[in-house]
């Protein structure tokens, strides 16, 4: 899959979170532009810097946790699309993230299928 | 499942050294159960008629149930029923002890009748679906901090023992947990859990032994202590850590405030009213998971 000139921003405090979820996308597609956010806060102004394609968002993380970072960036862009990816999955939290406007919720550890069929559903296409 | 436990026995009782079991656990994996084993957990068999058939084996080329209905120790059914039998994983460990000459398979009989019998593990098909036994094993373990543990307890270490085999594999076992006054850091990740009370979780390592557990657990060949390494140790208590706060959710509606792991390197970990170390040896050295409130 071709992924020329898409954008994905992933936030997450863990650094090795962010090389598996970047190597998960490489496996499924070439070229894409990474951004690298390690808290909400960060997440939120490389947001607006960026204007990515899709992001994948931590919920736990310090400064400002993902449920916020999610809450800011659909407020100034209510077209964002953001993937939660945590290990937090409560009903809750999943609830809270999908009122928020998150597209979809993963799972950590997540499958690497689990990416692919995100990336297919949301950068594919065109 | 939980072959871990046998290990932790054997230790506690001075059967076994910790170098045996380094031994016998890295060889796990490459060893496969022999019939005469199951047949001594089963009852069907005495050591003595195992170790004969063992005997008679090495002189003649014939099978081990072979031999063993030969005799009329054991018969056709029997042996079929053997091979088909679902068996933990401890019996392995007890007869990879044997092998390298810790005891004989006379004391492993003994050792899993008795260890079957503290344990109450009576249905020797136990598996991971056994919760009951599953919850029996850890509350034993937990006894020698001489704290009646709490269901959430008992939770924690069920997800933290399926999480350590799950994520960074089976062959270890945990060491005797301690309860202390007070725990001095020297490199590790901490993570708050918040209920009613602050409650802190710790890993805590040398170097090399957190370079080989990151390298199983993020599926990589880490070289050196670096900040992938670091985030491994992270992400593995932030793993578990949210596996236990949804249970709590979906089991007792409890909410749980998990925060950011923490890196720290030194200073003393202590908790008002409890620390507790649960050490857990890996055949690449020795992971203290703390819990302190």
């Amino acid at each position: 899959m071709d992924l020329t000139n898409k954008k994905i921003l992933v936030c997450d405090d863990s650094v090795l979170a962010r090389k598996q979820l970047m190597d998960a996308v490489k496996e499924i597609g070439d070229n894409a532009t990474f951004i690298e956010g390690k808290n909400g806060k960060e997440s939120v102004a490389l947001y607006e810097e960026h204007k990515p394609d899709l992001v994948f968002m931590d919920i736990v993380m310090p400064e400002m946790d993902g449920t916020e970072a999610l809450k800011a960036i659909r407020e100034k862009d209510p077209d964002a699309v953001i993937i939660i990816v945590s290990s937090v999955g409560t009903q809750d939290q999943l609830k809270k993230a999908i009122q928020l406007g998150a597209k979809d919720f993963i799972q950590k550890p997540f499958e690497n299928n689990q990416i692919r069929e995100i990336i297919e559903l949301r950068l594919g296409g065109n | 499942m939980y072959t871990q436990f046998l290990g932790n026995y054997l230790l506690q009782r001075g059967i076994i050294t910790q170098e045996q079991l380094f031994a016998a656990m890295s060889r796990l994996s490459k060893t496969r159960l022999k019939l005469g084993t199951i047949a001594i957990t089963e009852g069907l068999m005495t050591a003595n008629e195992v170790d004969e058939c063992l005997f008679v084996q090495t002189r003649e080329d014939k099978r081990f149930g072979e031999i063993a209905v030969e005799r009329g120790y054991l018969t056709e059914e029997q042996v079929s029923s053997l091979i088909n039998k679902q068996t933990p994983d401890f019996i392995l460990l007890g007869q990879t002890l044997v092998e390298d000459g810790a005891f004989t398979n006379e004391d492993l009989e003994r050792i899993i009748f008795d260890y079957k019998n503290e344990s109450e593990l009576y249905d020797i098909s136990l598996d991971i679906e056994n919760q009951d036994a599953i919850a029996s094993i850890i509350e034993n373990y937990f006894k020698v901090t001489e704290t009646k543990p709490h269901k959430l307890n008992i939770m924690y270490l069920e997800l933290m023992f399926n999480s350590l085999i799950r994520f960074v594999g089976e062959d270890f076992t945990p060491l005797t947990p301690m309860v202390l006054d007070e725990y001095p850091i020297t490199f590790g990740v901490s993570q708050s859990l918040k209920t009613k009370y602050e409650h802190i979780t710790h890993i805590d390592t040398d170097r090399e032994t957190a370079i080989a557990f990151a390298s199983r657990y993020a599926n990589e060949e880490f070289t050196e202590f670096n900040e992938y390494v670091i985030a491994a140790l992270e992400d593995f208590l932030n793993l578990l850590n949210g596996l236990f706060v949804v249970n709590c959710s979906n089991q007792y509606s409890k909410s749980v405030e998990l925060a950011p792991p923490v890196v720290t390197e030194e200073g003393i970990l202590k908790g008002e009213n409890l620390c507790i170390d649960f050490p857990i040896i890996y055949s690449f050295g020795i992971v203290h998971i703390l819990f302190s409130y």
